[in-house]
């Protein structure tokens, strides 16, 4: 019992000090040729590079996707003529679809029961202009005070529409932040609201501002202006087809969904059988079609990485044959003093991961540096995870794994006489 | 233990080389006691180098059987003759053959790193190795920074570092000048009033001469056994009946 336990503590010792030898080995294999183990791991480097920025610049944009996606309102359904994200033949059918109005927009008010706000938008683009300022090809949105539920905005100064300025048709008008300042340059907040600016030349009080939203997919959300419902019908046109915003609590998006169907079929005569001739939206859609792109780049990167790993990985296969058959007759000596087959084998695994996992580290510091360089250079976002450092060591390790297997496996091959006669 | 530390009966050891057998060992028997020094002589092709590699457990006999230190070396597997060479046999090569990129140090605690010790016990067995053949200002200098019986030195410190039973040197003086050759030589000698058991692999009828004993092989076969410097005097020509 005393002796098994013994043996097992000696062994354990041998394995540990076999292993230490053989990264002190490794390391100084490698300190003795830097130049080529720096040109060994040159493709692991990159191709670690390559992924790690890639990835992290995946990460900012997922992150900035995500903060921007709120401003659409989490609960919230679109219905509209338009399907977002359509091809061109359906744009052309769904362009010639009857217009959404009132009549739509009263009948899910009354019916839709898993509702808890519903908000007209009337959309058009328009100048707005104050004395000698001029904001061109500002969207101007005809709605309702449930807009502040549907669209999830923020109120930074004065107030939003309210059921009274949609009741008397007033010419109110709430400003989108860069209209703000394209408009009221140099002006403190509250000695904007009061002021008077025109939409298509007609006069509007300015009755509140809406607080900063940034950007989403690429769309400006802050050049955006609400005037009430009744008046932009009035004053702007009530030709266009509206979207219906609609809100719910979490969990109903799919019964709210089916309700919709049901009361716009119905209000719009649709016949049973018939395809839908509205389209109702949501997140999800953005969502999914986000995820798609990201995902084609997700898919690109990883290729473009794998591929350069495997070249790295051949690299270092080839190196280490070389190693091997250079250090033929040391592997002699060690055999002869004593070294199993597989402590060498073990020697040079661990030789080629360190050389890996070295180039795997350059590789996330240089990615790294990239996605900040990214961020800093242009608008995009670069965020890093510990998960994609993580795989960045991980592939690269694994890589020398795999590909010094062989040459390792050679190495513990040799007949000890022929690698001591070894010249 | 009782018993013989080498004794080999009956060996053989056939190459195939192209369609043809060559026997490099052809029926050779001997038996070598604890605490002995003997020489293996012969000319080149003679068979000695197949010898070392048999009894130095790096290459294993066609038939007959070899027995080291009371193990049937014939019967082992690869890890069991990897431990046997650890243990009880030590090498001093004709080119020394030291690790280039480590210390002197390194160098000696080689064997003792696959024998599984800890660090601490490591360093301080080399240590005494190195003190023990007179470097002890050189161990941390790397071979490159040593002298050719310098090297040999830190060759023989390895050698005797994990305290084998056996000390199996190939040609120890075949790369140095005549004067280092004969402090490697002088060193052996007092090795083995200490007890050492060496077996010394030469060609040079000169060394053997010094040994107490010597075998001397020719084609593969043992054709003189005894006191050094009969063997060595006897030549190649002349057959000893064992």
């Amino acid at each position: 019992m005393r002796r098994g336990w013994r043996a097992l503590r000696r062994g354990a010792v041998r394995a540990g000090a076999e292993t230490s030898e053989a990264v002190r080995i490794a390391v100084q294999a490698l300190a003795g040729a830097r130049l080529r183990s720096f040109l060994t791991t040159l493709g692991i480097v990159i191709g670690v590079m390559t992924v790690i920025a890639i990835v992290a610049i995946i990460q900012g944009l997922n992150r900035s996707f995500e903060a921007q996606i709120g401003n659409l309102g989490a609960h919230t359904l679109y219905v509209s003529k338009f399907k977002w994200f359509n091809t061109s033949d359906e744009w052309w059918e769904m362009r010639n679809r009857r217009n959404l109005g009132r009549p739509e927009l009263q009948a899910v008010e009354r019916e839709a029961a898993s509702a808890v706000a519903v908000a007209p938008m009337a959309q058009l683009r328009g100048t707005i202009v104050r004395a000698d300022k001029e904001a061109p090809f500002i969207l101007v949105i005809g709605t309702t005070a449930r807009y502040l539920d549907t669209n999830g905005v923020q109120i930074a100064h004065g107030r939003f529409l309210s059921d009274v300025d949609e009741g008397l048709s007033r010419s109110s008008i709430v400003l989108g932040a860069d209209v703000t300042d394209r408009l009221f340059p140099g002006f403190r907040p509250e000695e904007i609201v009061g002021r008077k600016v025109t939409v298509e030349e007609r006069p509007f009080t300015v009755v509140g501002l809406v607080a900063r939203r940034g950007r989403m997919l690429g769309l400006n959300m802050d050049t955006n202006v609400m005037v009430p419902y009744s008046t932009f019908l009035r004053d702007l046109g009530s030709k266009r087809s509206i979207t219906i915003a609609v809100a719910t609590e979490p969990g109903k998006l799919e019964a709210l969904e089916d309700e919709l169907v049901g009361i716009l079929r119905r209000v719009r005569h649709v016949p049973p059988g018939k395809k839908d001739d509205f389209a109702v939206n949501k997140q999800d859609q953005m969502i999914r079609m986000y995820e798609q792109l990201t995902g084609a780049l997700y898919g690109v990167a990883i290729g473009v990485g794998l591929i350069t790993l495997v070249v790295g990985g051949i690299g270092i296969m080839n190196i280490m044959l070389v190693s091997v058959t250079e250090r033929t007759r040391e592997i002699g000596v060690r055999r002869a003093l004593g070294a199993r087959r597989r402590t060498i084998l073990l020697q040079f695994l661990v030789e080629s991961s360190v050389v890996a996992a070295l180039g795997g580290a350059a590789g996330t510091a240089l990615g790294l540096g990239v996605a900040q360089l990214v961020a800093a250079l242009t608008p995009l976002a670069a965020a890093v995870t510990p998960s994609a450092v993580g795989l960045g060591l991980g592939f690269s390790a694994a890589v020398g794994l795999i590909f010094g297997s062989w040459p390792a496996w050679r190495a513990a091959r040799l007949d000890p006489v022929e690698a001591l006669r070894y010249e | 233990m009782s018993g013989p530390l080498i004794a080999v009966e009956g060996l053989h050891r056939h190459y195939r080389v192209g369609g043809e057998i060559v026997r490099a060992l052809d029926g050779v028997s001997f038996a070598i006691a604890r605490g002995e020094w003997v020489a293996i002589v012969g000319q080149s092709g003679s068979g000695k180098s197949t010898l070392m590699n048999v009894i130095g457990c790096l290459d294993t006999p066609t038939s007959g059987s070899y027995r080291l230190a009371g193990a049937d070396v014939e019967k082992l597997a690869d890890d069991a003759l990897a431990d046997l060479r650890n243990r009880e046999i030590g090498f001093v090569f004709q080119t020394f053959q030291l690790l280039p990129r480590a210390s002197a140090l390194a160098n000696v605690e080689l064997p003792l790193v696959y024998r599984g010790l800890p660090r601490r016990e490591r360093r301080a067995r080399a240590e005494a190795a190195l003190r023990a053949v007179g470097l002890e200002n050189r161990m941390h200098h790397r071979p490159n920074e040593l002298s050719g019986g310098q090297r040999q030195r830190v060759a023989i410190a390895r050698a005797l570092v994990g305290d084998p039973s056996l000390l199996l040197a190939d040609e120890p003086t075949g790369n140095l000048d005549s004067a280092t050759g004969e402090e490697i030589v002088r060193l052996f000698a007092e090795l083995h009033t200490r007890g050492h058991t060496i077996l010394l692999v030469t060609h040079e009828p000169r060394l053997a001469a010094r040994c107490p004993r010597a075998i001397r092989l020719s084609d593969g076969r043992v054709v003189g056994d005894g006191p050094g410097a009969e063997v060595a005097a006897a030549g190649p020509a002349r057959v000893v009946p064992a």
